[in-house]
């Protein structure tokens, strides 16, 4: 990953967003439940949940639409709850729900946002063509913003997002309702964005995140459960490994025969080229030629014995309490 | 001040960019002037005053605030830009006052298009002016306490009918209730509690206006309720976030 903490022009000042043992709750949910990060600059991180989970509560927290029960916030150095408009200034929030004036032309709108933002007429009308040019919005200028497509909608949220150029972004679910090739382009934004930004974005969809982000948090019940690069989080827990081997045979190997290999029980076997493949995790060295003594025994022949890299999905899928957890 | 004209700019265009100026506004002039010209003014024609539209007034203003200032909170609830305004660098006062001062200026606009009766009396007769100003600052700022009643109930709901007729009703309370009538009604009229509850209300400050007694005491009745329902609005604004 070339978008690492070290490769930012800031690496190892303050980081940008700083986010301190939250919580949120309402009424009787536990929304968010002691969720701690922070974000330099130079890094896209990736926020990733199921719905539900607390991704757009923390967000809203982290933007000062909402207080927090319990923790702070400090964006750029300044406390959120403290010194708001200041915070604010700071942050480009691009929030789920898409939030345009209906009854706005898209220019309008943009002008609007400049007014807020305390831009200059002169100054902002440059900058308006800037982005607009930059999210492809120019032939839409004249148009309501309520009679927009999905698409132009989610690219004029973007535009307001960034139109300040603040040091700080901040995307909640940014490619919904997008088509892959508008996926393509809002990643290829956000990565050259990110050069000289912090950037979050949440999402519930794992490929987004995977393709762009330089550091990855996973939530759950207001809990983080994960948090580092896909690289990191996609290596077993501890000194553990997983292993893929290969036996002939299509048929599954009746549990006598498993059980004589001593490898433990599997987490999946699946029909392999040449057999079956079977799935399995240890802590302990894995003897090849003693394993293929026994599967000899059993009959049956090793045909392949690898170490296996768990995918992003697979870690993902684990950590929600899915699939292969409970069987190991 | 400049980020609140920000607000207010784009608060004003928002009514004109939406049916509701333009539905609104003449229903209110039209039954209003049918009241004054068909009803009333018909049996005093030779009188050249405006006694009897300033009458009405504030009952109409009473109704017609809330369906100018529904929308003020509501619809921004309602459609997510709540969060887009109140995490952009604004102050809470500055979203309060502009979004008031944008309801109030379509209440202005609108008593500006009823200045049509009082040229017609002006071409009747040869009125005296004085209450005739005085009448319209009374209603322009009667009228504020309302805009501002009306804001701040807004602020509660996404649902701008729930707004309308919760409006609606302390509007009611404000205006009818809090009267001369109230007391009248118990049976206790003349009391020292009638009298506490007379001046609360806003009819008894409206009405030596409309008699073209113009107090100060009555403008700084107005501007203080109108003050202290922006305050509170600020406060809702501020606690929502909890
Ligand atoms: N305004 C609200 N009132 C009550 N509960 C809410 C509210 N917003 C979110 N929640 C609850 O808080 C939890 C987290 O929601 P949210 O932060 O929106 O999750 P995500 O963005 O990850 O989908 C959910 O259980 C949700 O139902
Ligand atoms: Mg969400």
């Amino acid at each position: 990953m070339s978008l690492g903490p070290a490769s930012g022009p800031a690496a190892g000042a303050a980081p940008l967003i700083s986010v301190t043992e939250l919580h949120k709750s309402y009424g009787a949910t536990r929304a968010v439940d002691g969720v701690s990060f922070q974000v330099a600059r130079g890094q896209i991180r990736g926020f990733l949940g199921p719905n539900g989970a607390g991704k757009s509560t923390t967000i809203k927290i982290i933007t000062g639409y909402l207080a927090a029960d319990a923790g702070s916030v400090r964006v750029a150095g300044i406390d959120v709850a403290e010194e708001p408009i200041e915070a604010r200034k700071r942050i480009g929030y691009l929030p789920e729900s898409l939030p345009l004036y209906q009854e706005m032309r898209v220019d309008e709108y943009l002008q609007f946002i400049a007014k807020s933002r305390r831009m200059e007429r002169r100054g902002a009308a440059q900058r308006i063509a800037e982005v607009m040019a930059l999210l492809g919005l120019e032939r839409m200028k004249k148009r309501l913003t309520g009679s927009l497509s999905k698409g132009y909608r989610q690219r004029l949220g973007l535009a307001q997002a960034i139109l300040h150029d603040p040091d700080i972004l901040i995307l909640d679910e940014p490619t919904n309702g997008l088509d892959p090739q508008q996926i393509i382009e809002i990643r290829a934004l956000l990565v050259r964005l990110a050069a000289t930004k912090a950037i979050l974005f949440s999402t519930h969809i794992l490929q987004e995140i995977s393709a762009v982000c330089s550091q990855i948090m996973i939530i759950r019940d207001g809990r983080l459960v994960a948090d580092g690069t896909p690289a990191e989080l996609a290596a077993a827990p501890g000194s553990e490994r997983d292993w893929e081997i290969v036996i002939s045979g299509t048929e599954e190997m009746p549990y006598a025969d498993l059980d004589a290999l001593g490898i433990g029980t599997p987490a999946g076997s699946d029909l392999a080229e040449g057999g079956r493949v079977y799935r399995f995790r240890r802590a302990s060295e894995l003897d090849i030629a003693v394993l293929g003594g026994r599967v000899t025994r059993t009959g049956r022949r090793l045909i392949e014995a690898r170490r296996a890299t768990r995918t992003l999905e697979q870690v993902y899928l684990e950590l929600m309490g899915v699939g292969a957890k409970g069987a190991a | 001040m400049r980020q609140m004209l920000v607000v207010y700019r784009r608060e004003l265009g928002a009514y004109f960019k939406t049916p509701i100026a333009y539905i609104f506004v003449p229903l209110f002039v039209s039954v209003l002037a049918l009241f004054v010209f068909k009803i009333d003014l018909f049996f005093e024609l030779n009188r050249a005053d405006m006694r009897n539209f300033f009458r009405y007034v504030p009952y109409f203003v009473m109704v017609f605030a809330p369906a100018i200032t529904m929308r003020l909170w509501a619809e921004e609830l309602r459609s997510g830009t709540a969060e887009l305004l109140m995490t952009l660098p604004f102050h809470s006062w500055e979203l309060v006052v502009g979004k008031f001062l944008a309801a109030w200026t379509i209440l202005a606009l609108t008593l500006l298009c009823t200045l049509g009766a009082a040229a017609a009396i002006a071409y009747a007769g040869d009125p005296d002016w004085a209450p005739i100003i005085g009448g319209y600052l009374g209603a322009l700022f009667m009228g504020s306490v309302f805009i501002a009643l009306g804001a701040f109930v807004s602020s509660f709901t996404k649902d701008q009918v729930v707004a309308l007729l919760v409006s609606l009703v302390a509007g009611f309370f404000l205006c009818v209730v809090l009267s001369e009538y109230f007391p009248m009604w118990f049976g206790i009229r003349d009391t020292n509690f009638a009298r506490v509850i007379e001046q609360i209300g806003v009819r008894s400050h409206y009405v030596s206006i409309e008699r073209g007694v113009l107090s100060l005491r009555d403008f700084v009745y107005f501007a203080t309720c109108t003050a202290f329902l922006l305050a509170l609005n600020v406060f809702r604004v501020q606690a929502r976030r909890y």
